[in-house]
């Protein structure tokens, strides 16, 4: 078990890295690149792509609409779930098992399935194919990457005796979720924020199935450039991915390795 | 204690507390599931049928289903199988700070999935991809018209780029699970490496890979946007005639949709449940 032969496992790991890094590193260089089709390495570099990218008029449209939509699913997603989940965990601790299936539950629904339920019963205005709509697919769609770090955070502090405190203290239920709880769980509602932030802004299915052309978010402008023009598709794609290593890398940094991923990574697929 | 929560009647108030977000559950997850459950039952006047589902035997909808049902079991397959072995060589590396590098790595990189990650793989493996080229240039391979990333075989590759991170990230903690004492006791009662694997180590982590396997295989059974971007109306999955009922580009049935979602519901709610049942199961040794 102990002597596994060192330049077979290197080799592995190698191999892993460049299927990971590989199509990254050249998306980034195909976004400034003049023309890179018949030769190896680009023939020469250039910014044209981003500029062009930029002055398409659906370029800042999108861009406003996938933040509008993420940050409302952010905090939509945090309104019911901290309150929800400190209440459960301390008041109804009974009602546990039940939340705790509410949030498996999207991982059983494809995103076009959820698009296609939500269409049906909410074909009348303002619901039909609004971005209110959407965000609340993209709520439901994200709940189970704000709820697990919240959780967890929860059950790492002693909500109880914190909880009790600031009742003999005088403080009412909201002075205590807003001013002891909230406080004392920021490292698990920042990284589910921002694991919502990352998941929804690259969401595809559901705005392109939800709102479309209604309502364009960013992923979907990426893949109609992908059809039309791949270096503007690039240029947008390296956007895209800047974005994601962003918010990455902010979780990491927040939560320490302190976390489970495993179910955090069901995301844009 | 907490104060609270003591009489019949605080317990009752309690539970209101939970109402606000179950209504938003309701409202917008379990109660359109439940109709899309019921309008696959019912005609197009509402009396009860089961029309829906006669209309889905037929050929497109059941190749779909079968596209779908292959292109998941290969990508968790293969997902699992090299994400056992390269989640073996991570979990082996001697220094801690590139073990957590590459264990960061795959968590990021489980999440470039999408149509920017499909994107990607034009860019590497398209017809003028720069890996295709290298094929030709230095292996004097052509890839093309064999491989295509547009179609099953591209798709292969590109799912397995977030199947096999998601499978590296649950295999590691199952890794992590394997006591030294038993490596010692199984080698001190004479047994040798390929032993102690077939009879310890590999009868315990099979919950964690038969976790891990039906997982990805619902990973990739609910996958629309990288199929999508990739191959467009040329693959036939069953996501994408769902999302065809929506947006109406080859039929517009709407009972066809439904009873398409409802098949589909029922095969992941089997993956979840399976998972569920081998994760607890995993859970006995994880650590």
């Amino acid at each position: 078990m102990k002597q596994r032969p060192p330049v077979l496992q290197g080799l592995l790991v190698a191999l892993f890295v460049a299927y990971m890094i590989l199509p990254i590193i050249a998306t980034y260089t195909f976004s400034i690149a003049t023309k890179w089709d018949i030769t190896l390495m680009p023939e020469g570099y250039t910014l044209e792509w981003y500029q062009t990218a930029f002055d398409h008029p659906y370029f800042s449209i999108t861009l406003t609409n996938s933040f509008i939509v993420s940050i409302a699913a952010v905090l939509v997603g945090l309104l019911f779930i901290v309150p929800t989940t400190y209440w459960v965990h301390t008041r109804v601790p009974a009602a546990k098992p039940l939340l705790d299936l509410l949030m498996i539950l999207p991982f059983g629904i494809p995103a076009v399935v959820l698009a296609l339920a939500l269409i049906r019963v909410y074909a009348f205005p303002p619901f039909a194919r609004s971005p209110f709509l959407l965000i609340s697919a993209c709520v439901i769609f994200s709940m189970p990457f704000m709820y697990r770090p919240i959780s967890n955070s929860l059950m790492a502090i002693d909500v109880h005796t914190l909880t009790e405190s600031a009742l003999s203290l005088g403080a009412n239920t909201l002075q205590i979720l807003i001013r002891v709880i909230a406080p004392n769980i920021l490292p698990g509602i920042l990284s589910g924020s921002l694991l919502v932030f990352a998941t929804v802004f690259a969401e595809f299915t559901l705005a392109n199935l939800i709102t479309g052309a209604s309502f364009k978010t960013f992923p979907i402008l990426l893949v109609e450039f992908t059809r039309r023009d791949g270096r503007i598709a690039a240029a947008l794609s390296v956007i895209s991915f800047t974005v994601a290593w962003f918010a990455s890398i902010a979780i990491l940094w927040v939560s320490g390795r302190g976390r489970k991923p495993t179910e955090e990574a069901l995301g844009a697929r | 204690m907490i104060p609270w929560s003591r009489s019949p009647h605080q317990k009752i108030s309690a539970w209101l507390g939970v109402v606000p977000f179950l209504a938003f559950c309701l409202a917008f997850e379990i109660v359109p599931v439940l109709l899309l459950l019921s309008g696959s039952f019912s005609d197009k006047n509402g009396a009860f049928s089961l029309g829906n589902y006669a209309k889905i035997s037929a050929p497109i909808y059941v190749r779909s289903f079968w596209n779908s049902i292959q292109l998941s079991a290969i990508t968790a397959i293969l997902g699992a199988s090299l994400g056992l072995l390269f989640g073996y060589a991570i979990f082996r590396l001697p220094a801690p700070r590139v073990r957590e590098a590459l264990i960061a790595l795959s968590d990021v990189t489980t999440n470039f999935a999408g149509a920017p990650l499909a994107f990607a793989f034009i860019v590497i493996l398209g017809s003028n991809g720069v890996v295709t080229l290298a094929f030709e240039k230095y292996l004097a391979l052509k890839l093309y018209p064999t491989f295509s990333i547009y179609s099953y075989s591209g798709l292969v590759l590109a799912y397995l780029y977030f199947q096999l991170p998601l499978m590296i990230l649950l295999i590691i903690p199952a890794f992590a699970g394997l006591r030294r004492e038993w490596w010692e006791s199984a080698h001190n009662l004479g047994a040798n490496t390929i032993q102690y694997w077939r009879r310890i180590a590999l009868p315990i982590l099979t919950p964690s890979l038969i976790a891990g396997i039906v997982l990805l295989f619902a990973n990739a059974f609910g996958a629309y946007a990288t199929a999508w971007t990739l191959g467009g109306s040329n693959i036939t999955l069953a996501t994408i005639q769902i999302a065809f009922t929506i947006t109406g580009e080859v039929l517009h049935d709407p009972g066809a949709g439904d009873a398409l979602a409802v098949v589909s519901l029922l095969i992941m709610g089997v993956c979840i449940a399976i998972y569920q049942f081998a994760n607890s199961r995993a859970r006995r040794w994880a650590r």
